[in-house]
């Protein structure tokens, strides 16, 4: 029995290694492609510091659409669970998960680009190849990340704190902001971080919808295309910084959301 | 009419129909109570406006309030948890319902606060409190309302039996201070004693019982009640009396004529209320100088059948031609005393045989 479950833990201890040594590996090669000198100057590249600059910031407008429609959305999944048809509006929030990027990029760029009956409907400039067209694409394929992380927020506590606040005399929507609201807050700011870094490292629909101007995920393909990795190299320095800014948040956040049994208390 | 009246209320579920229900609370603590699945937290939720009835009608205060959203509609609800808010402290938590020139004004949540014994814990978080400290904020946080109907679901079952006993006698002093119409769900015979003033037992949806307290505690005899419920038998005798002596541990109460004594002191004044189990009084045809400071004067009114398995016969007995009294005695006992119907007889009971399960109310 011991010698079972020492061969257990060998080929356990094996198989963490290597897929940690498959994570690392490649951070730890980029070093390599590295030219010091041509790093520092490439590093302060108008063009580079632009693309950082715009995944940042198209990155945080498309979380905050994000958060003031799909949050109501996770709510409305949450709390009407029972309703008919339930089931079919979940998979419609799926469905820009499963779809490849590119695919998901053709859709938008159909939907609202310059040949699409609404666009020629409606008097808006066209969106393909703006910052527009860039939120749209970011917040098409990080909505599943705040729709659900929100739904499964709302879900965590007991609805009878809303029941509580309406007896209290509040309508549904001080409700809304008194009670669920903070009570999912730590859920959703999980949701939020992970749908900005969803947004920031978009590349496929954005690229069928708005080429133009590059965000880092663009720029890193664009750079990495003329003058191959080591011209790249800046770009995935910003990227990486930006990744690790939202990794230390989520960790920060996920580790308040475990402790925070205080949802438990009663 | 002021108070609460449920006309026709009436709630289609697959497999049960609750009502047609008709109630009315006025000024009162009423207790519902009945089996698991009868209906009463349904009740609650449909007079809260949680839950919508298919037909009849809420009077509340004399509106009709049926189709009213609950925010506006002004009641309490109390439920099984406190569900005080994890993310504000306690006096956020207790003045979240507070309504300008509706609600308490602060003097009066801070002498409400001191009256449930919780002002204290007002600068706290909610975490690391005791449940019995979280339902009274619960409680202060309702009341602060100034809710034309309090409803209580069970209120206490979460808590130990220690919070439970002090809870209950503030809780009755309370609402009866206020004077807020209560209805009271639950199915542990202790609140009925502690707090009810009528009882309503409910049954398969349908009110099927529906009196003051004294009166359902006369059918002790359960041949009379084709209904009967648990709460009425086994338990004891219920005696609830005004506090006329207390010194050095020893409490006298009156009930009409009669002076009783139990242990523990209680206001001189204050009424209280005992529960004596039929197993510890002492039947006797002659009086008797025993250490026992407790002797009633009881005509018999009913023995019944021995039981066979324990040898025991139920005796019960009416004192003052008011109330009913049960003794469980062995058969052998009953056959050596010589008892029969009619036959006048002394209960005896020492002052340490009763439970006080009602106490601290004045009238």
């Amino acid at each position: 029995m011991l010698i079972k479950n020492q061969t257990f833990n060998l080929v356990l201890f094996s198989l963490c290694l290597i897929t940690t040594i498959y994570l690392v590996y490649p951070f730890v090669t980029i070093l390599i492609f590295i030219d010091s000198p041509s790093f520092v100057n490439s590093i302060g590249r108008p063009a580079v510091i632009n693309a950082f600059l715009l995944s940042a910031s198209t990155a945080t407008i498309s979380t905050l659409l994000l958060a003031v429609f799909g949050i109501p959305l996770g709510y409305f999944l949450a709390r009407f669970h029972d309703l008919q048809g339930i089931s079919i509006l979940r998979l419609i929030v799926f469905l820009p998960l499963v779809l490849p990027p590119l695919a998901s990029g053709a859709l938008l760029l159909g939907a609202y680009g310059p040949l699409s009956p609404i666009m020629k409907m409606l008097p808006i400039p066209d969106v393909t190849q703006s910052i527009s067209g860039i939120v749209i694409a970011q917040a098409y394929v990080a909505s599943p990340f705040m729709i659900l992380a929100s739904e499964m927020a709302f879900k965590s506590y007991d609805e009878s704190f809303e029941r509580v606040s309406r007896v209290l005399g509040k309508t549904r929507l001080q409700t809304f902001t008194q009670v669920s609201i903070p009570l999912a807050k730590n859920g959703i700011i999980i949701g939020s971080i992970i749908s900005w870094v969803r947004a920031v490292g978009e590349l496929g629909a954005t690229m069928m919808l708005a080429y133009n101007p590059h965000t880092i995920s663009i720029q890193i393909f664009e750079d990495n295309a003329i003058g191959g990795l080591s011209r790249a190299i800046p770009d995935i320095f910003f990227s990486i910084v930006l990744s690790i800014t939202a990794l230390i948040a989520f960790c920060f956040y996920s580790i308040r959301s475990r402790n925070g049994s205080y949802l438990k208390v009663n | 009419m002021n108070g609460l009246e449920l006309v026709n209320l009436n709630k289609v579920f697959p497999g049960f129909t609750l009502g047609p229900l008709n109630l009315r609370v006025k000024h009162e603590v009423r207790v519902i109570l009945g089996p698991t699945g009868s209906g009463k937290t349904t009740i609650l939720n449909i007079i809260s406006g949680l839950s919508k009835p298919d037909s009849g009608s809420i009077i509340l205060d004399g509106v009709n309030i049926t189709n009213q959203p609950l925010e506006r509609r002004k009641i309490g609800y109390i439920f099984q948890k406190p569900f005080l808010f994890p993310h504000l402290g306690v006096y956020d938590n207790v003045i979240f319902g507070h309504r300008e020139h509706e609600s308490a004004g602060e003097s009066e949540i801070r002498e409400l606060l001191k009256d449930l014994g919780i002002w204290h814990l007002c600068d706290r978080r909610i975490q690391g409190l005791s449940g019995g400290e979280m339902q009274k904020i619960s409680l202060a946080r309702m009341l602060i309302t100034k809710p034309k109907i309090m409803l209580m679901d069970e209120p206490l079952s979460n808590l130990d039996d220690q919070f439970k006993k002090k809870l209950r006698s503030d809780l009755r002093r309370v609402l009866k201070e206020r004077n807020i119409p209560t209805i009271y769900v639950t199915h542990f015979k202790q609140d009925v004693y502690a707090l009810a003033d009528t009882i309503s037992i409910l049954y398969k949806g349908r009110v099927v019982y529906d009196d003051t307290l004294e009166a359902a505690l006369k059918i002790q005899q359960p041949f009379t009640f084709p209904f009967r419920s648990d709460i009425f038998i086994a338990e004891g005798n219920y005696i609830e009396g005004v506090v006329t002596y207390c010194k050095k541990g020893i409490t006298r109460f009156k009930y009409y004529t009669q002076i009783l004594e139990i242990l523990g002191e209680y206001h001189v004044g204050s009424r209280v209320g005992i529960l004596i189990r039929p197993e510890d009084i002492i039947l006797s045809r002659q009086i008797l100088k025993t250490s026992a400071r407790n002797l009633l004067h009881v005509k018999i009114v009913h023995i019944e059948k021995p039981i066979e398995s324990t040898g025991t016969v139920n005796v019960y007995m009416m004192l003052e031609q008011r109330l009913h009294l049960v003794a469980k005695i062995t058969d052998e006992a009953r056959l050596e005393l010589g008892i029969k119907d009619g036959d006048e007889i002394f209960v005896i009971f020492k002052a340490s045989a009763p439970q006080v399960v009602r106490e601290g109310y004045s009238v």
